[in-house]
């Protein structure tokens, strides 16, 4: 028993999970999978229904069809829940109390928790540990939820926007504790608005839309789902001209540059240098995660947010 | 990385959740909009009506209806405001459903602020009984301390409750004045601040409604003033209460995800789940609708009234509770039958019609034989907190006499008082006073409908007076109005 449990590969799961708030579906069938020793980032546009997929593996929630499970159990077994931390987005704590105090009551429901000290200085956090909560900014707060998150030495965490509001430095901070954590075997499902943090930090992505896993795979097998590439040059072409080529696909201008979206880069380029010669500052590049969202989900905006 | 981690050891958890009743303590106390009004204001009162205005009297009878009162208003605040607004607060901001995701040992965020609250309770009690012992120099037992202490402690319970079930329903910025429309109404309306007696009746009825009725009527029978309704009733009512809205407010949170007690359901058929919701219902409304009909029943004094020598101040010799025991009451039981057309009575300065006038009142009354019956009729003013009108006895009095002068009876050997009565259909008090003319006299309520009753009262009933120093039997009424009854065959015996 103790060593199926070790060798248990699937920490967290939703098998064709529905989940419905009145009239509207927020899950129609998602199935996911958080396998051991991976960060798998879930993005998806708003409203794709990311944060209820995390509320049900985290049994705030019950799924109305399929199921939900934690460690092989029921999401509410306290048994499962003692091997998660969680770091949740719209939690206000109570004012008046501090990081340290918070910390060390969730590190009180835990097994063998980290030491609410080295969590205070792992994440570099000695100034605001004995300061009000209420008095921080958003970012201390949201560092001050994180070292709840992690002082219970989780094997899963879950992390729904970590670094909101948080400033470069500190960021990149957080990011290098998850990467530490990840190499100390430690998986991790995280939510984010940011890309760009999805691109830095996750082994593996799993795009949601209405409600439905549309794509799961490394950030490079998400990119390959679109062939596009981006040209950007400065030309004497006209925009009207561009969009009229069979191989462009989009043409903007932004400050005297061009910006062309195709899925045959090769031939764009050919007929470009053949209309105007004296073309400048060409550049091509690979759809980001960005590009891919926004093909892959109904978003349109989604290319944006990088 | 294996099953090691689901095992917590019984210390730990243990541990766990004294970190939460900690944490949950220092919180309330640091939040001054809480703990301030919550510890302060039943001390501030009591040091009002119980210390100053309660010696200015002379009166030990003030300052105990006032510790018993402020006690119990020592006990609602921090259910109250505890509960509802922290609730209320805390489930808005997310932080209930963070909870349920970490692995908060089951309950223990419920416990840890009935805790909490409990601690507040306490630290109230505490501080009045010093009051009321070094400040108000009242004469309590241990055993009366001991019991004011616990009660109030435990009473703070069904408060709790009461104030969870609002925090689930109303916002955090609703709840401090959704919670202060409970707290002050039901407050003055089973009389924590003023007597029951200057209500009206239909407010004095609906009096068992509040759960602060309850736990305020089994203070005063432990503290030996006069009460209504029998300690099982009030105790009912009180585990009713403390069940029925906090089984509704489990209900309600359960639908927001939030599940404060337990972990994941553990199976068991839905049909008979709900078999026991329904069952835990009916019984807490059951006990409740038992408080509520039984609550303002009379009910004899067990206890004997714990009383104040004052503080220092010294009081005119013969209405003093120091001066000398009255004489014994004779044996023959009979006082009055009015068979010979007159008011007199077989000891004692005979009936005579009595109202507030000397008091600055503007109440009327007049009194005449008839059929061998004595009626009272009249109008009872507004003009003073408490008026009254009706008819009075001295048992032991002598024409032309200050009041203060009126010698005293000893009725202590004596078990029951007991009177014909008939009227129009309002209720009636008899009162038996003692020394003072201002302390708060016994009394018992009667109705006089059309038709003749025999009203018993037994003696235990009027013990918050001085049995062996009765001056003054009255018949009448505080209740603002006309009104008209007779009395017939009054008997002591």
């Amino acid at each position: 028993m103790l060593c199926a449990m070790g060798a248990q590969t699937t920490l967290a799961r939703l098998e064709g999970a529905h989940k419905n708030f009145g009239k509207i579906a927020a899950l129609a069938g998602l199935n996911l999978e958080v396998r051991r020793g991976e960060l798998l980032a879930l993005v998806g546009p708003n409203g794709a229904g990311k944060s209820t997929a995390i509320s049900l593996l985290l049994g705030l929630q019950r799924p109305d069809r399929g199921s939900a499970m934690l460690f092989d159990e029921d999401p509410q077994s306290i048994g499962a829940r003692r091997r998660i931390g969680v770091m949740m987005q719209e939690v206000n704590l109570s004012p008046v109390m501090r990081p340290r105090e918070f910390i060390a009551q969730t590190a009180s429901y835990y097994p063998s928790p980290y030491d609410t000290q080295a969590v205070i200085k792992r994440l570099g956090i000695e100034k605001i540990a004995d300061r009000a909560y209420g008095g921080l900014s958003g970012g201390q707060k949201r560092q001050a939820q994180f070292g709840m998150a992690i002082c219970g030495r989780p094997e899963l965490l879950f992390l729904d926007e970590p670094t909101v509001g948080l400033d470069v430095q500190s960021r990149g901070a957080l990011w290098q504790v998850v990467r530490d954590l990840v190499h100390e075997g430690c998986s991790i499902i995280l939510t984010t608005h940011y890309l760009e943090e999805a691109e830095a930090l996750a082994d593996r992505v799993a795009v949601i839309d209405h409600g439905r896993l549309v794509a799961a795979g490394t950030v490079e097998e998400i990119r390959a789902h679109v062939s596009r590439k981006n040209i950007t040059c400065r030309s004497s072409v006209s925009v009207d001209t561009l969009r009229a080529w069979p191989a462009v696909l989009q043409v903007s201008e932004k400050s005297g540059r061009q910006q062309i979206v195709t899925q045959d880069a090769e031939t764009v380029l050919r007929q470009l240098l053949g209309a105007d010669a004296g073309v400048r500052d060409i550049e091509v590049r690979a759809a980001g995660l960005g590009d891919a969202l926004a093909a892959l989900t109904s978003d349109d905006n989604a290319g944006s947010l990088q | 990385m294996n099953s090691k981690y689901q095992l917590m050891s019984g210390s730990r958890v243990f541990a766990a959740y004294l970190g939460d009743m900690r944490f949950e303590l220092t919180k309330m106390m640091r939040t001054p909009m809480f703990s301030v009004p919550t510890l302060l204001f039943p001390l501030m009162f009591f040091v009002l009506f119980g210390v100053v205005m309660g010696s200015a009297r002379g009166n030990g009878q003030q300052s105990l209806y006032a510790f018993a009162s402020f006690g119990v208003l020592g006990a609602m605040a921090p259910g109250l405001f505890g509960f509802g607004v922290s609730l209320a607060f805390e489930r808005e901001q997310g932080m209930l459903l963070f909870r349920q995701a970490v692995p908060m040992p089951a309950g223990s965020y419920l416990l840890a602020r009935m805790v909490m609250a409990m601690i507040f309770v306490a630290i109230s009690s505490l501080a009045l009984i010093l009051m009321a012992l070094f400040l108000a120099h009242m004469q309590l037992t241990i055993g009366q301390c001991v019991a004011f202490f616990f009660m109030n402690v435990v009473g703070v319970l069904p408060f709790c409750a009461l104030g969870m079930f609002v925090g689930t329903l109303v916002s955090g910025q609703a709840a401090p004045a959704i919670i202060n429309l409970i707290y002050i109404p039901i407050s003055f309306l089973s009389g924590l601040f003023i007597p029951m007696e200057v209500l009206p009746a239909s407010l004095r009825q609906i009096a068992p409604l509040w759960p602060t009725h309850h736990l305020l009527q089994l203070s005063r029978a432990e503290l030996g003033l006069n009460s209504v309704g029998s300690p099982e009733i009030h105790v009912a009512a009180l585990l009713g209460a403390t069940v029925l809205f906090f089984s509704l407010a489990m209900r309600k949170l359960s639908g927001s995800g939030i599940r404060l007690i337990g972990g994941a359901r553990s199976g068991g058929p839905l049909p008979m789940r709900r078999a026991v919701n329904m069952g835990v219902l009916g019984v807490s409304l059951g006990l409740l609708i038992a408080g509520i009909t039984g609550g303002n029943a009379p009910h004899a004094a067990t206890k004997t009234a714990a009383t104040s020598n004052g503080t220092g101040e010294s009081v005119p010799d013969a209405s003093g509770s120091s001066a000398p025991v009255g004489v014994a009451a004779p044996d023959k039981p009979l006082i009055a039958n009015f068979d010979d057309g007159q008011a007199r009575t077989s000891y004692g300065l005979g009936f005579s019609a009595s109202d507030d006038k000397m008091r600055g009142g503007n109440s009327s009354v007049a009194q005449k034989v008839v059929e061998g019956a004595l009626e009272v009729s009249g109008e009872v003013g507004t003009a003073i907190q408490y008026p009254f009108a009706g008819t009075s006895f001295l048992p032991n009095g002598s024409p032309g006499v200050d009041w203060a002068k009126q010698g005293f009876m000893d009725y202590s050997h004596k078990q029951t008082l007991s009177f014909r009565a008939r009227g129009d259909g309002h209720e009636y008090m008899v009162m038996m006073m003692g020394p003072a003319l201002d302390t708060i006299p016994a009394m018992y309520n009667f109705t006089a409908g059309s038709d003749w009753q025999d009203v018993h009262v037994p003696l235990q009933n009027m013990a918050s007076i001085d049995l062996q120093r009765v001056k003054l039997i009255s018949f009448g009424t505080m209740a603002p109005g006309a009104f008209r009854f007779q009395i017939d065959d009054v008997r002591l015996e």
